[in-house]
């Protein structure tokens, strides 16, 4: 990865590199996808599957697990406070992206991506299993409180944001940009009363950054992108959203990981919170 | 409530425990690319396309017997979900040999008792998709058969 310059390239990992660590005691394997039955129609050796909905989010209120429930999650799939994490799944690994950051949300920071995701693994033809790999339990030391306020943007704070110009990145297509949509291209409607655009937001949809095999481009395209086309400067506080939060972690990953920015938020309310939200200001156009 | 076949298949999930539901939706998703059309067949209907609702094309194809009874052939293109696939068998099967006008009148509902509510959610509603199609090419194979008849035809 190192060619490409990244600001951590350490953050992602190769399918060659995942195919010679399937037995690493120190790395584990974490599928997470989109299509909820995808994992048990085939998987990579050893990957266990940790689900966006069930496992990362309270099954009631809209937020996330407990520390206490993230370390329960952890030590069932084997995964303990050193453990290397190594994510990846479908839709150019945007639900790989999720889980990653939802880890780092929970403090654990021994992540990666592999490149080009679950596409790129079948691609390249390589094996998939149906055997559900089981684990010793890990030994998951919980923090007290989640990591929020590093890299999780809420209302209020995306609302403060726009209100005093900083940078908003909105990672939605085009159309869901304008506010001629409420629903992402290829799926039905789920629920948004209002289209259009945080006011002052850039839009700069997330299928930018990566190649047609699904892997991350260059550091020097990326920059095209973000710096050069959207404006954005290392070193701004950042703040990206799209419909609830996949997307941009797709893309807060590429700011953070690829791209060095230290001050960047995911508002994972996102769409589905602020064109439901009353009073809350939109743009179109 | 549902026609027999497709209440056949109800019936057997309902009875299933939540592994077991998993295997048999992903045993019907492994069939669902053999549910296109074969070799010589031949169709009174074709609809072929990329809709904004679902993940990549869906092609569903009608032929209705002289007896009206219908038979369905689908064709999914890759990136079609999972659930959507298991659920294109399910339809095929369950809704082979009914009329258009009972192909009309599948409720909806059925789509829970099968898949299981936890499995419905968000980002996987397309598993509604395929009841939704076969019920677009039904209404407008009613639509020309009207037609003819008003023309006397």
């Amino acid at each position: 990865m190192s060619e490409k310059s990244y600001a951590h390239p350490e953050a992602l990992v190769t399918t060659e590199w995942v195919e010679g660590h399937l037995a690493d005691p120190h790395v584990r394997i974490v599928e997470s996808n989109e299509d909820i039955l995808l994992y048990d129609t085939g998987h990579i050796q050893g990957a266990v599957h940790i689900d966006w909905r069930s496992d990362l989010q309270d099954q009631t209120i809209r937020d996330y697990i407990t520390p206490q429930q993230f370390s329960a999650l952890c030590e069932r799939n084997g995964i303990s406070n050193d453990t290397t994490v190594i994510f990846y799944g479908d839709k150019s690994n945007w639900w790989a992206c999720y889980a990653l950051w939802v880890f780092r949300l929970f403090g654990h920071t021994k992540v990666k991506i592999m490149d080009g995701g679950r596409d790129k693994w079948v691609a390249e033809g390589r094996h998939l299993t149906r055997a559900v790999p089981h684990f010793a339990h890990g030994h998951y030391t919980p923090l007290e409180i989640r990591c929020d306020a590093e890299i999780r943007a809420f209302y209020d704070q995306a609302l403060a944001q726009s209100r005093a110009g900083m940078a908003l990145i909105d990672v939605r297509s085009p159309a869901e940009f304008r506010g001629e949509v409420t629903h992402m291209p290829e799926y039905p409607q789920e629920g948004v009363l209002r289209g259009g655009h945080i006011p002052g937001a850039a839009s700069v949809p997330w299928k930018m950054a990566v190649k047609d095999d699904s892997t991350f481009k260059g550091v020097n395209e990326l920059r095209q992108i973000y710096e050069d086309e959207a404006g954005l400067q290392p070193g701004q506080d950042v703040i990206a959203y799209c419909r609830i939060g996949e997307r941009s972690s797709h893309t807060w990953f590429v700011l953070t990981y690829l791209l060095g920015y230290k001050n960047v938020r995911n508002y994972d309310g996102s769409w589905t919170e602020w064109g439901n939200r009353v009073g809350a200001p939109i743009e179109r156009g | 409530m549902y026609p027999g076949k497709l209440n056949q298949i109800i019936a057997l999930f309902e009875s299933l425990p939540d592994a077991e539901k998993r295997e048999s939706l992903i045993s019907y998703a492994a069939s669902a690319m053999k549910q296109g059309p074969r070799d010589g067949e031949t169709f009174d209907l074709e609809d072929i396309r990329k809709d904004e609702e679902c993940t990549d094309t869906v092609g569903v194809f009608l032929k209705v017997y002289p007896q009206r009874a219908c038979t369905f052939r689908i064709t999914l293109g890759p990136q079609v979900q999972t659930l959507t696939k298991a659920m294109t068998a399910i339809l095929c099967k369950g809704l082979d040999g009914l009329t258009p006008e009972e192909i009309m009148e599948v409720p909806a509902d059925f789509v829970p008792k099968i898949v299981g509510a936890e499995l419905v959610r968000q980002r996987s509603q397309t598993v509604y998709y395929i009841l939704t199609r076969m019920k677009g090419i039904a209404r407008v194979w009613l639509n020309r058969e009207r037609s003819a008849v008003s023309k006397g035809v």
